[in-house]
């Protein structure tokens, strides 16, 4: 199963060592879990300030 | 300069699904699979850790959830009504996973392979959120390192204290 890692800096959750969005270092220490699909129509991603859609990871550590 | 009216978009609603315990980040992502495939009007799909069994969902329409939910096996049921995202707002900065645990506290670990066992917590890494545990049954204390999710507390050093007293 293809395990998940996520950005320090921006929580976005992929499976890459360096996260495609904003090339930090990613890590497998994460918590909670959010998809989203729509940033625009989103209060969720609002509230995270998410702009683009993906998982991400609601604390990483 | 044209003088343009933003269009007000649609408030979106956030409901709340229940879900097989421990499967709930696979049925975020079998809603996610489905939303992209059939193009349904999902906004996000909150799994928080701190509820077990239940995932949020953020949509337009109540009943092309309800619907979609039916083909997932491990979503149970969906709960009537929605939430005002002030309510599940304290979720989406979720809490340490080692603020509730103190040295001293005995702990039944959940996951991993000592799973069932009972442990007296000895060290934690605040910073990793990991816990160092000693497990009581064991003959030889050795010190075992786990996630600070992984243990349930069963009892407190605070506890032991009153009751000696």
């Amino acid at each position: 199963m293809k395990t998940l890692n996520a950005c320090k800096d921006c929580h976005y959750l992929t499976e890459k060592d360096r996260c495609p969005l904003c090339s930090e270092q990613t890590v497998n220490r994460w918590r909670g879990y959010v998809i989203v699909l729509n940033p625009e129509k989103s209060q969720i991603a609002k509230k995270m300030n998410i702009t683009k859609p993906g998982k991400y990871a609601l604390k990483v550590s | 300069m044209e003088n343009t009216v933003a269009e007000e978009a649609p408030k979106s609603s956030i409901f709340s699904i229940k879900t097989q315990v421990g499967k709930e980040q696979n049925t975020a992502d079998l809603l996610n699979s489905r939303a992209k495939k059939g193009k349904l009007d999902i906004a996000s799909i909150l799994v928080t850790p701190e509820l077990r069994g239940y995932i949020f969902v953020e949509a337009f329409d109540e009943e092309l959830i309800k619907n979609t939910i039916k083909t997932i096996s491990y979503a149970r049921n969906m709960l009537e009504g929605s939430i005002p995202i002030d309510q599940i707002e304290h979720f989406l900065t979720p809490t340490s996973a080692v603020a509730k645990i103190t040295e001293g506290d005995v702990v039944e670990m959940i996951a991993g392979p000592f799973r069932g066992e009972k442990a007296k917590i000895t060290h934690i890494d605040y910073a990793k959120e990991e816990i160092t545990v000693e497990l009581l049954e064991s003959m030889v204390p050795i010190p075992i390192t786990v996630r600070g999710d992984q243990v349930r507390i069963i009892k407190r050093k605070d506890d032991e204290k009153r009751e000696e007293r």
